[in-house]
Formats: structure tokens, sequence, C-alpha cells
């Protein structure tokens, strides 16, 4: 209607010129179809990195070579990434838990903290006969990483605070706790670095015998397979699902919604704090100000890429744990920050989130008839 | 005492403008049912861009608050399209902005790093500047300082006293109703979040220029995500958000003053409180149960419109 156009000019006449976009929500997708989407987003994702990566002064050659043949083909990359990954998998199991309830634990690195606090208190005051403290060490940093999150949740369950303002806000206050002791009282008498004093040997976890492989490895393993059998097949798996789906719709259906809230988001922070505990007693054997550094955002983006679910966790955190290592490499032979690693699991993430669009909705570009 | 008091307050603007411009930025974001957790991430942008350009470019705070500005508007043209146009989960997109940002400025960041730069100077307002207490702490701030106060202002002007704001405001309560009536919700959502990326990034840039005189990577070090707590504390008015952001910029001037004055207070605990205290602040409004009432009703919601093609 042309004639009508031309009367009424303005936004009607506009909107038919140049056409728009028509968004039609899909009420299903195909697996194929989905998972073409998603490698889609993930492509682009990594061909932005790969670009960002040669601004960045990395030879076009090497970048294979560094990020994927010396990372996973070489017994010695292999091992560093089973290394990286291992504290990795628990972040990433963090999150997922915390998620799958719709509780959005974005202070993973407080209750890492706070893991690694709770380690370093029994190995430097050596509690405990040495034969066990590897293993109170672990209970401890459990302990640690569950108690720190503790408030967020119960802010949230009874007042309605935001619980990813709440539980980031308590990463600073962990951080500078942390700062405090390896300054002040835990400051290593050694060297008088800030650190806290370096871990005995009974309070390191031993090595599995391949390269430096060591326990905790089979600790992020069993806490997936433990984790899987609760979110995939107990009882409280379908409360948790429930749960994040719907919460008004479970307490109508007699679901305990804020228990199970607490409980998921309680596992939530002690598995965050099992991964201070892997941290300090395996990689770093003390207790550091900046051994949280990075994996706050990277258990987050292991957990949204693995849709929350534990298996796939465990895969997603391997590839991360590639990236770190890789990152390291790529550090020492380039002189280039570890930013750089936050900067790629950004842009992956971005990627694969903006790819849901094409899995969501059936687009359609509506022609304007005014061309 | 006096002295301490004068020193304190006359301290509280610098740290309060970097807030209250987030907190304005994020206001604005949020009544348009954007909400907008990338703030930390557009800061450091923010903060990176003024202090390079203060220094390549003829050591102008014009020059480095335009290029801060800029550099927020770029960050938030690309949560925009992810968030606005292809309607991604706004939590998850907009930490991802943080780490973005991050690792972006901690990346092209390492030239400037650690240079210290003069920045912004205070105003000598002539004999108004030599009043006694009140010279020092009322007249003898810098320019934006001064500037700030119309900001703010027009933000309030904009969102509570213009048809456009009053749309804007449709957007962020009921997007069905306002596309209903004609109002152009995604330009609409678009624009406010590019507004208030602006206004985080020369948040970042003052923060930079007048605040810490330098930068280094994650300097911001959470004012965002304070940023973001004031907003529920102002409960998405303007006008409340002036006086939450010098309460805050009050806690954080106060803790060079205590170290200055030689008080045996723990240093560590100390840098604690403003995190502490936005946390007893959030408790407070939760517990007061305001929340809900006060905050847009379709805010975090992509809009779909879902008509026939």
């Amino acid at each position: 209607m042309p004639d009508r156009a031309a009367a009424a000019p303005g936004r009607t006449f506009r909107a038919r010129r140049f056409g728009r976009l028509n968004l039609e929500v899909r009420q299903s997708i195909g697996r194929f179809k989905h998972a073409a989407f998603i490698a889609f987003g993930l492509g682009v994702g990594l061909a932005i990195s790969v670009a960002i990566l040669l601004a960045a002064g990395v030879e076009a050659a090497n970048i294979f070579d560094e990020f994927v043949v010396l990372t996973f083909f070489d017994r010695l990359g292999l091992s560093s990434v089973l290394i990286e990954c291992s504290p990795l998998i628990l972040v990433g199991l963090s999150a997922a838990v915390a998620f799958r309830v719709n509780f959005w634990n974005i202070g993973i690195e407080g209750q890492f903290f706070w893991g690694a606090i709770g380690a370093t208190v029994i190995a430097i005051f050596d509690v405990g006969p040495p034969s066990i403290r590897i293993g109170l060490m672990l209970v401890f940093a459990i302990v640690g990483g569950f108690l720190w999150i503790v408030p967020p949740a119960i802010f949230k369950i009874r007042f309605g605070v935001n619980e990813v303002i709440s539980t980031l806000l308590l990463n600073y206050v962990a951080y500078q706790f942390v700062l405090n002791q390896i300054y002040g009282a835990w400051q290593d008498p050694r060297d008088r670095f800030p650190h806290s004093e370096a871990f005995d040997a009974a309070e390191r976890l031993p090595l599995l015998g391949w390269e430096k492989v060591h326990l905790g490895l089979l600790i992020s393993l069993v806490a997936v397979a433990l984790v899987w059998w609760l979110m995939q097949r107990s009882r409280f798996g379908v409360y948790m699902r429930f749960v994040g789906a719907n919460p008004h719709m479970a307490l109508a259906s007699g679901i305990p919604v804020a228990m199970t809230i607490f409980l998921a988001v309680g596992l939530s922070g002690a598995l965050s704090g099992a991964a201070g505990f892997v941290m300090g007693a395996a990689q770093e054997h003390r207790l550091t100000g900046t051994m949280a550094a990075g994996y706050g955002f990277s258990g987050i983006m292991i957990a949204f890429l693995a849709r929350n679910n534990p298996a796939a966790v465990l895969v997603v955190a391997f590839l991360i744990g590639g990236l770190y290592a890789a990152g390291q490499s790529v550090k020492v032979f380039y002189s280039l920050p570890q930013a750089l690693v936050s900067l790629i699991q950004a842009i992956v993430v971005m990627c694969v989130a903006a790819s849901d669009f094409l899995v969501r909705y059936r687009v359609h570009w509506l022609r304007g008839d005014g061309r | 005492m006096i002295e301490f008091l004068a020193n304190w307050l006359a301290f509280t603007p610098v740290f309060a403008v970097p807030l209250l411009l987030a907190t304005l930025g994020l206001i604005v974001n949020e009544r348009a049912g954007v909400i907008n957790l990338g703030a930390e991430g557009m800061m450091l942008c923010g903060a990176l861009a003024g202090v390079a350009c203060y220094i390549e470019f003829g050591e102008s705070t014009a020059v480095g608050m335009t290029a801060a500005a800029f550099a927020g508007l770029l960050i938030a043209f690309l949560f925009a399209f992810v968030v606005v146009v292809l309607r991604a989960d706004q939590v998850v997109t907009g930490i991802t902005i943080v780490f973005f940002g991050a690792g972006l400025t901690g990346l092209i960041g390492l030239r400037w790093n650690d240079t210290a730069i003069a920045g912004f100077r205070k105003l000598d307002l002539g004999f108004l500047s030599e009043i006694p207490f009140f010279g020092k702490v009322v007249f003898a701030q810098d320019a934006m300082v001064y500037l700030t106060i119309p900001i703010a202002f027009g933000v309030w002007y904009f969102l509570f006293r213009t048809r456009a704001g009053l749309n804007l405001r449709a957007v962020g309560e009921n997007p069905q109703a306002a596309d209903a009536a004609g109002i152009a919700v995604d330009a609409y959502r678009f624009c406010a979040v590019a507004a208030g990326g602006v206004l985080c990034g020369m948040a970042g840039g003052y923060l930079a220029l007048a605040a810490a005189k330098i930068w280094v990577n994650e300097m911001t070090h959470g004012r965002g995500w304070i940023a973001i707590a004031l907003v529920i504390f102002a409960r998405w008015m303007p006008g409340r958000a002036v006086l939450g952001a010098l309460l805050f910029g009050g806690i954080e001037a106060l803790i060079p003053r205590i170290f200055a004055a030689g008080w045996p207070v723990p240093q560590y605990f100390l840098q604690m409180t403003p995190f502490l205290a936005t946390l007893a602040v959030l408790v407070w409004v939760g517990v007061a149960g305001k929340r809900r009432s006060a905050a847009p009703g379709a805010l975090g919601l992509p809009y779909v419109r879902e008509d026939r093609w």
C-alpha cells in the first residue's frame, strides 16, 4: 500500500521501506541442527581467538603446534593438561551444581580461597598425625568452601538478596583476608615473600607415577562420578531440576525448595573449596594470593558450555585445561600476559551464548516494499 | 580532628563520582529492562582508554574522558548486540563482558602499565576555595565533579520528565504493552545499553585519571559490582543514587585517610569494608522487602514479539 505509506510518514513508512527482522520461537529443534548451530558459534569464537593471537604476535604456523600438537599429543604437554584440568573440573562441577538450581554462584574464587585457607591451617600448624593429615586438609577445605557460601545462600533464600552480587563481593573479602594472612601471621619465615610457608611432604598430594600428574586428578574424577550420580540419577537430582525449572510449581508439589537450593548451593561451595585444596596441596604447595585467579570465570564458563551436565564438564574442563597449559607456554615464549587466557575464554563463551539465538528462534527478514 | 574531617570530605567526591556515573548508567540500563552485570568490564576499558589517550594525546583530561566514554560505548555495542538483538542470556553475557574487559585491557594495556600521570587537577576558584573547611570540601574539586551534578540531574530529567524517558521506562516495565503502543522496544533497549556504556566508561576513565592517576590491571577492583548493588540500594532512582554514591565514596575515601593518620587498624580488613558495607546494604534492602516493588518489571528478560510473518 504505497499510498498509505506516503500519507503517513514516520515509523510505518520506515518499517515498510527497509523491512525488518522477524523472530519465530522454535517449538523444538533437531539434535543435528542444534549441534551444528553451537559448533558454528564455537567456530566463530575460535576464529576470533586465532585472529587475536595473530595480532598479539604469535606466528600463524605455531598456533596449531602450540595449542594442539604440543598440548594434547605430547607426553609432557598432556601431563600438564591433566594437572591443569584437576581444579578446573572441580570448579566446573561447582558452577554446574549451583546453576542447576538457578543460583548464580559467581563467588567460586572466594570459596576456592577458603578451601585453600582450610587446607593451609591444617598444614602449617601440623594438625593431626602425618598419616591422615592430607585427608584432614581435604575435609577442612571442603568445610571452608561450604561455610563461605552459606551467608549468600541464606540471604538469597530468606531475603531475596541477589546472589550474583553477594557471592562476588565476598570474593574480594576472601582475597583481602588471604592478603592479611600472607603479609602477616602466615608469611613465609624462610624467604619473607608474601605466601605461606611450603607444605611438608606429608601435606602434598602424592604423584600418580606418570610425569607429574597427581592424585588431584583422581579426586576430580571421583567428584565427577558422585556429582553425575547425584544430578542425573538420584531423587535429589530430580528435585534440583524441578526447583531450577520452576520453583513455584516445585513448592506446590511439596518439594522442599529452600532445602534443595541450600544443599545444592552448599555442595557448590564445597566443590570450590576442594578445588582450592587441590591447587594448594598439589600445585602451589602453599597459600598464595594469586592461586585462585581466573578459576571463578573458568568454572562458570565450563558449566555454561557443558550445559550443567557433569559428564560434559569433564570434557570441557579437559579442553580448557589445554588452553591453560598452552597459555602457560605462550606466556613464556611470547611474553604474553595471562589475561590472554581470560580473553579467549570470554570470546568463546560470548559466541556460544550468541549462537543460542539460532537455536531458539527461526529468523526471517521481512522485506520492505519501498526499495 | 577538623583537619582530618576536612581532608576526608574533600576526598569523598573523587571516589563518589565514578560510583555515581556507573550507577546512573546502570539505572538507565535497567530502567529499559536490561541488567548489565558487565559494568566492571566497561569501566576497565574506559579506564585504560582514558589513561592511554591521556598519555598519547597531549595529556588532556578532556581527551582522556572522551576516549573513556567511547571505549565504554564500544563495549556496550557488543553487549547490546548480544543481549538485545540476539537476545542471549543477560546474566551470562554480562559476566562474560567483565572478563572480556579484564582480558582485553590486560593484553593491550601493558604499554601504559604503572605509568603515573598528573590527571585531573583541582580547580582554584579564587576566594571561594580559600574559605576555611568549606572551600576545600566544596569549591576545590576538579571539573568532572562539578560536571557530574548536571549529568545526574539530566538522567533524572530524561527518565522522569521527557516522553522518551517515559517510553524507556515502559519498555523496561512491560515491553509487550510498550510494543503494542508503538514504541520500538529493541531500539530503546539498544540505546539505553549504549548510554549506560558511555557512563560506565566515563566512570572508569575518571577513576584512572582522577582517583588513581595511574593504570594498573584490574584497577576498578570491584567498583562496578558495588555500582550494581547501588542501583538496588537507590531503588532505580537517580536522586537516591547520588546519596548512595556519596555514602560509599565516603567509605572509600576514609580508608586512605586512616592510613595517612597512622591509626593502628589492620590494613586488609579495612579494605574489606566497602564490600562488606555493600553486602550489608543489600541485605538491609532485602530484609526491608523493598526490592521487588522497585525493580523494573521486565528486568533481565529478553523480549520477542512473536508476530506472524
